[in-house]
């Protein structure tokens, strides 16, 4: 009887993709000591995309004895026999690598992405947990995408996309994220401010449980524009793509001044908050939280969360990456596999 | 009993209509305050005492008609009234013209008296800009009325959030200008003034960290210039004169860093780059139990002047419920500053 439970809830627990990223990088380190831990490890199944060998010199530096199973990538299934299986890919017989950005790395993290997004389109897995990759070891293996993003949108079809960090109480979407400061005002429009609204909205709903989420929206300009005295963006665009989602039935508000905007969500008056710009968002993310903010992609039709650190190849293969960050967007992946379960059961 | 080596510190009343006055006076019943200056209010005496009736604390008004009469007297605010600082039963919560023209005339008088050095230093509490303006004062806000009365073109505004210093190189201005705004020139400026104030503050030698413009700092050039072109020459050049200035760093990262205690104070390049992490920072003190309060101070007037980091906060106004935190903080400051520029000035003469 306890043992057919204990089974029905083996093959219920969600699957989780990893994929190591470069191989070169600290992906492999921060793999192995986050699934080191055991509330980690009791709480989903996982398929690391990578290669055997660079976890088990991760492992052996960090003193972690091997935990893992290991499959040939072509072999592995949902049903795999293992709490945790490396799906390797020892074709590329590669020595160790280290130090830094190459051809190999790039083709490697970039063909480990490609398969998990396969996985998870076909559901063998549940969710896709990215390591971080190279983007000169992409560039270096000849790739047309310029990071993660832009690859799992093109695969998965996606229409549209946004970039989303959770950070300890605050979960935040931005409305541009990798442009010079100045051409903001160029590439500035309602839809570039509605879209990461629209998004945030969903993917609450979807996958944080909440049926009718509060969103704040915060200014461009110093004190949200005060009245058009300062700027009047959020006049012409924020207003309109607001007003523009509130028809639509979202419940949103704003423009808010954005040095009080993050405290309001944090103290609980919103539950998701859209930034305008990079760094109107992660400053108050990386201060609630250096080590552990965690980058969620919306817009897919498959879950991805990453960490949101770098390779960081100067401390790559040293054992001094801090694995924090990894862990959280483990947990994340998990939590929205589990709401988007219920969700579907209560056929929300 | 009158010890006259405590600085004169002049503490505008601020619009009579917001909290101003109501911080002020609970500020001037900490007794830690008091053993280390000598406050005087410049404003109404009558706007003053209804604020003792409200705060409902042990202390009566003492008029003084010149500032030799201020004592050291515990139990007694003294105020000096200027000519034409008349409010009295203003409603509170009100945009009155009356009360706007009654908060600008302190603010002049208490200018006037510290460029005479009559008073060590101002501390302002806060001025509401509607009123300000139908009073036919057309200003922005304190900066703009000390610069124009100090005749000074080159100022800088320091936030300080506990250990959190904060030197701004645009301010009110659109986010679209601010990129135009930030030449090398002036980031130079606001180095050198930011490296003053933290001295006047008692750090001798700041450790400086100046944000990037763009996200991750521009990697490079590969999202903007601004730090290759104007950002990197001005640290250099502080580099050069032994400043220990470090950047440009990207702004989500360097606030982060800050916040652990690496660097003494972050020069940011515009408004909310440097007000997120300072408003946040008051928050995560706040959690662990005590209340921050901000302090606002102009840097490269020829005067020293400190403020509270609120507003007159109209909704609360006549309630008796503002926090007094940021007032004394306020003048805390202002008195290590007047205390540091007197030893500096002594040491370089």
């Amino acid at each position: 009887m306890n043992r057919s439970i204990y089974q029905i809830n083996q093959s219920d627990l969600p699957v989780i993709g990893i994929t190591m990223g470069d191989p070169a990088g600290i992906g492999p380190e921060v793999i192995v000591k986050a699934l080191n831990d055991p509330l980690i490890r009791r709480a989903a199944r996982y398929i690391i995309f990578g290669l055997d060998e660079q976890l088990g010199y991760a492992a052996d530096a960090a003193e972690i004895g091997p935990f893992w199973g290991r499959l040939p990538h072509e072999k592995v299934s949902r049903d795999n026999p293992y709490r945790v299986v490396v799906a390797d890919y020892d074709e590329f017989a590669v020595p160790a690598l280290f130090g830094g950005a190459s051809r190999i790395g790039g083709q490697l993290s970039i063909r480990f992405c490609q398969d998990a997004i396969d996985a998870a389109m076909g559901g063998m897995i549940d969710a896709v947990v990215t390591a971080p990759i190279s983007k000169t070891s992409w560039r270096l293996a000849g790739a047309k995408w310029p990071g993660h993003t832009e690859l799992f949108a093109e695969r998965t079809r996606a229409k549209r996309k946004a970039m989303m960090f959770v950070s300890g109480p605050l979960k935040l979407a931005l409305a541009t994220v990798h442009e010079a400061l100045f051409e903001i005002r160029h590439k500035f429009t309602i839809g570039r401010v509605f879209e990461p609204i629209d998004l945030l909205n969903e993917a609450l709903k979807e996958y944080f449980g909440l049926e009718r989420p509060r969103i704040g929206v915060a200014g461009l300009n110093p004190h949200a524009g005060e009245e058009g005295q300062f700027g009047d963006e959020e006049q012409r665009i924020i207003i309109p793509a607001i007003t523009l989602a509130s028809q639509q039935g979202i419940q949103c508000s704003g423009p808010y001044s954005a040095d009080t905007l993050f405290l309001r969500a944090i103290k609980g008056q919103f539950d998701g908050v859209v930034a305008m710009y990079h760094d109107q968002g992660l400053i108050p993310v990386k201060l609630l939280d250096p080590l552990g903010a965690v980058n969620v992609t919306l817009g897919l039709p498959i879950i991805r969360t990453s960490p949101g650190h770098g390779t960081a190849f100067d401390i790559a293969g040293k054992n001094m990456a801090d694995e924090s960050s990894m862990k959280s967007a483990i947990k994340i992946a998990i939590h929205m596999v589990q709401c988007r379960r219920t969700a579907q059961k209560v056929g929300r | 009993m009158n010890d006259p080596f405590k600085p004169l510190i002049g503490i505008t009343m601020g619009d009579p209509s917001g909290i101003g006055p109501e911080v002020i006076v609970k500020a001037l019943s900490n007794r830690t305050v008091l053993d280390q200056c000598r406050p005087v209010v410049i404003g109404d005496p009558s706007v003053i005492d209804q604020a003792i009736r409200l705060a409902k604390v042990g202390l009566h008004v003492q008029q003084v008609h010149n500032l030799d009469q201020v004592g050291i007297d515990t139990g007694v605010i003294y105020v000096f009234q200027p000519e034409g600082c008349m409010s009295d039963s203003v409603v509170p919560g009100r945009v009155e013209a009356r009360a706007g023209h009654a908060a600008f005339v302190a603010i002049k008088t208490a200018t006037e008296l510290a460029c005479n050095r009559s008073i060590e230093a101002i501390v302002t509490a806060p001025i509401h800009k509607q009123a300000l303006n139908a009073a036919g004062h057309a200003f922005a806000g304190h900066t703009e009325i000390l610069a124009s009365l100090t005749g000074t073109k080159d100022y800088s505004m320091l936030l300080v959030y506990g250990q959190l210093r904060v030197v701004h190189v645009t301010t009110h201005v659109p986010l679209s200008r601010v990129a135009g705004l930030i030449s090398t020139d002036r980031i130079i400026r606001v180095i050198e003034l930011g490296h003053k104030g933290c001295q006047e503050l008692g750090i001798d030698h700041p450790r400086i960290g100046v944000a990037g413009l763009n996200p991750h700092a521009g990697d490079g050039g590969l999202f903007g210039d601004e730090e290759l072109r104007q950002i990197a020459p001005a640290i250099q050049w502080a580099r050069d004169r032994s400043l220990d200035v470090y950047g440009p760093i990207p702004a989500d990262t360097l606030f982060a860093r800050a916040a652990s205690g690496q660097f003494d104070l972050c020069v940011a390049m515009y408004h909310d780059q440097g007000h997120i992490p300072l408003k946040m920072m008051g928050f995560r003190f706040s959690k662990e139990g005590h209340h921050v309060g901000g302090v606002n101070i102009t840097l490269g007037l020829p005067i020293i002047r400190t403020s509270v980091d609120h507003g007159t906060a109209f909704d609360i106004a006549g309630k008796g419920l503002a926090s007094p935190e940021s007032m004394i903080q306020a003048i805390e400051c202002a008195i290590t500053m007047v205390r540091n520029r007197s030893r500096h000035d002594a040491g370089g003469s």
